[in-house]
């Protein structure tokens, strides 16, 4: 017989009792006032107690709770189940089995997350791709610069790096946008948009060098890829990694892979050597951003976010520059011109 | 019926009281760090209920310990339910509001922008309350439960009203929104037959919260006299002067330091405040800990995360838990035959929402 301290869930009084294990699956309680009661085993359950205690509650009457000195363990324990200790579900496994488990899973998981998108990218029908950019971006509204020697000196630019690429029915898109911030990106789609800062801060060459950088991106369906990673793992580990709320912003930007950024550098290279361009003012670019970013935190950070910018990158492009090389300029005078007065108010036309 | 009294003493004979130890924890606080890991944060849920019921289990109320038996799977599960209700709400936000902006709608893109943070106060107080409600109802002791009738609807939209209501005053209202929100919350709880009663004012919170405002100015003050200082010695050179700029970043260190100390010292007294003018039936709250303390608390917290190169946070929940019950004291008594089990309705959805949203419940 041990003796125990009962609450019946109905009140906070606590009864004393004493318990018997009756027919081997029963737990008979006692107490002095002659109340009796059976409890059947299989609604028993452990509860957490402090050590000493033996804290006994039931699956069917919530506030029931029987309080045992801790050595009656042994005399119940033909009652009494496992102690649900991590959670069923791994309690049913056991816990290193359940880490190893756990680590392979999500090893593959993570892994396939991060590199399927890569082999699954290409077979993405373009028009699919192209339907998401259209919804985004539309026209561009009032924020396009739409001078029309401009457009067109703008797509001349993608097409002496790029020949061809703006034509048929997945050409890309070029726009120029009047936003204040140094920028150009790919979106989903073939657009490909470069913010004014980008045109008026810059040189025709670099400005090449940066568009043969975005093409690159868009030929290589790097921006499916990155969608899918985004919208597969990204999304996935953003939900389960904690506050939803403030991450939930994060899901729909992209982000390129390190592999991709590289590429498309390799790519950029190759496109203005083929155009002879040079491949010098780019990297100067690249320099002059870098050591404004440091100078001056905040300018061309957009544009450091999603280009993540290195001095080795600057040194690729620079050693790619053939000093032999007879290189001409990206755009004539006149274009030149028309390019930097593309979002010009006086010049604009709707 | 015969009935039971206790009273809370002086000393050790605390009436609440915590009894855990950081070696006791750190299996718990181990595995769920790995288990964490291995499962990308999906036991989470599964390791804050271990927590919970260790913490519990270790915090002593007059003759017996706390309990708590809420579970991984229904945490789990509510979050599921809440993530169902709002991500095609967020993903709907996600693809409008830049689908507006590049157009140039910038208007419309505002506008969507506004409804959407408006949506996301009033969810944010209703998940507050959700929180609390759930909290009170997977908390037993003797066997008895806490909870609440009340869904919570309307106390979202008094607080959303109220916080735009200090927002518009450049939070000059926030000590009225606060404390009336803490006795609207509190107010609408119970635990067994037992409603809470609230009745927090902001008498004596008001010049702590001016504070905050001339901190920023005090820390500007302090940072002149240093410049000063450092000006006399200087005497006259030619060109930039590095100080200079060093002095501004000095100021501008200050100020980012100055207003999250005072915020904490109108919080410290708010807390005390609150718990003092909180009653359960007979029962009184007291709750004594100082803006030090609690500086002692986020600085030691954050001490221990970088020592143990991040292994410390496990430990956060632990070492705040044990703050609150040690700087707690209750008093007067209960009769432990009238405390009848709770008739609310337990929530089934746990903690989503405050999950999503990332409030704390008290």
């Amino acid at each position: 017989m041990i003796e125990g301290t009962l609450y019946d869930g109905a009140t906070a009084h606590p009864h004393a009792v004493s318990v018997v294990v009756a027919d081997g699956r029963r737990l008979a309680l006692r107490q002095e006032s002659g109340w009796s009661d059976r409890v059947e085993a299989g609604v028993l359950k452990r509860m957490d107690a402090p050590a000493g205690l033996l804290r006994l509650g039931r699956t069917d009457l919530p506030g029931w709770r029987l309080m045992l000195p801790a050595a009656a363990e042994a005399e119940l324990s033909g009652l009494l189940g496992r102690h649900e200790r991590y959670g069923r579900w791994i309690d049913r496994i056991g816990l290193v089995p359940a880490l190893v488990a756990g680590a392979a899973i999500t090893g593959v998981v993570v892994g396939t997350g991060y590199i399927a998108p890569h082999w699954i990218a290409p077979h993405v029908p373009m028009s699919w791709e192209r339907n998401v950019g259209t919804a985004i971006v539309g026209d561009f509204g009032d924020l396009r610069c739409r001078d029309a020697k401009g457009q067109k000196a703008l797509e001349d630019l993608v097409e002496r790096v790029a020949p061809g690429a703006t034509r048929g029915p997945n050409g890309i898109k070029v726009a120029a946008l009047n936003v204040p911030i140094f920028n150009a990106a790919a979106l989903p789609g073939g657009y490909i948009v470069v913010f004014k800062p980008a045109i008026t801060e810059t040189n025709p060459e670099a400005l090449a060098g940066v568009l043969a950088h975005e093409v690159a991106h868009v030929r290589r369906r790097h921006v499916a890829e990155a969608m899918i990673r985004e919208f597969g793992i990204g999304a996935l580990i953003r939900l389960f990694a904690g506050n939803v709320g403030a991450n939930a912003e994060q899901i729909v930007s992209l982000s390129y892979t390190r592999d991709n950024e590289a590429q498309a550098d390799s790519d950029a290279i190759a496109m203005l050597k083929r155009a002879g361009i040079s491949p010098k003012p780019t990297a100067d670019l690249f320099t002059k951003l870098s050591k404004q970013q440091r100078e001056i935190p905040g300018y061309g950070a957009e544009f450091l976010q999603s280009h993540p910018l290195s001095d080795k990158r600057a040194v690729k492009f620079s050693a790619a520059a053939d000093p032999k090389a007879h290189y001409r300029p990206a755009l004539s005078r006149d274009d030149e011109d028309a390019l930097f007065d593309i979002c010009s108010s006086r010049r604009t036309q709707k | 019926m015969e009935s039971h009294h206790e009273r809370a003493a002086a000393g050790d004979d605390r009436a609440i009281r915590f009894t855990g130890n950081w070696r006791e924890y750190l299996p718990i606080a181990a595995t769920n760090a790995l288990l964490i890991i291995v499962t990308l944060g999906i036991y989470r849920f599964w390791a804050s209920a271990r927590q919970r019921r260790y913490l519990w289990s270790r915090t002593h109320v007059i003759d017996d310990t706390l309990e708590w038996t809420g579970t991984g799977k229904e945490m789990f599960l509510g979050f599921l339910i809440v993530i169902a209700i709002l991500a095609p709400f967020f993903l709907f936000i996600q693809f409008l509001f830049p689908a507006l902006m590049v157009r140039g709608k910038i208007e419309a893109a505002s506008g969507i922008l506004f409804l959407f943070y408006i949506a996301l106060i009033y969810l944010g107080g209703f998940a507050r309350f959700r929180a609390l409600r759930y909290r009170l109802s997977r908390t037993y002791w003797h066997g008895i439960r806490g909870g609440s009738d009340d869904p919570g609807w309307n106390y979202g939209g008094e607080y959303l009203g109220r916080i735009a209501l200090a927002a518009m005053t450049m939070w000059i209202m926030f000590p009225w929104a606060q404390t009336k929100l803490w006795n609207a919350r509190w107010n609408a709880m119970s635990f067994g037959p037992l409603p809470f009663s609230a009745g927090l004012e902001t008498e004596g919170l008001k010049a702590r919260w001016a504070l905050v405002y001339a901190a920023p100015f005090a820390a500007m003050i302090v940072a002149f006299m240093i410049i000063a200082t450092l000006g006399l010695g200087m005497g006259v050179q030619d060109g930039p002067n590095p100080t200079i700029g060093g002095a501004f970043i000095a100021v501008l260190l200050l100020i980012y330091i100055a207003i999250p100390l005072a915020t904490l010292h109108w919080y410290a007294k708010y807390y005390r405040h609150a718990a003092a003018a909180t009653r359960l039936g007979d029962l009184e709250f007291d709750f004594d800990a100082t803006t030090l303390q609690w500086l002692g608390l986020f600085l030691g917290n954050l001490a221990l995360a970088i020592v143990t190169l991040g292994f410390g946070l496990t430990y956060w929940g632990y070492r705040n838990w044990a703050f609150m019950v040690r700087h707690m004291r209750v008093y007067g008594s209960v009769d432990l035959g009238d405390l009848t089990q709770s008739t609310t309705h337990a929530p089934r959805e746990a903690e989503g929402f405050a999950d999503a949203f990332d409030v704390g419940a008290i």
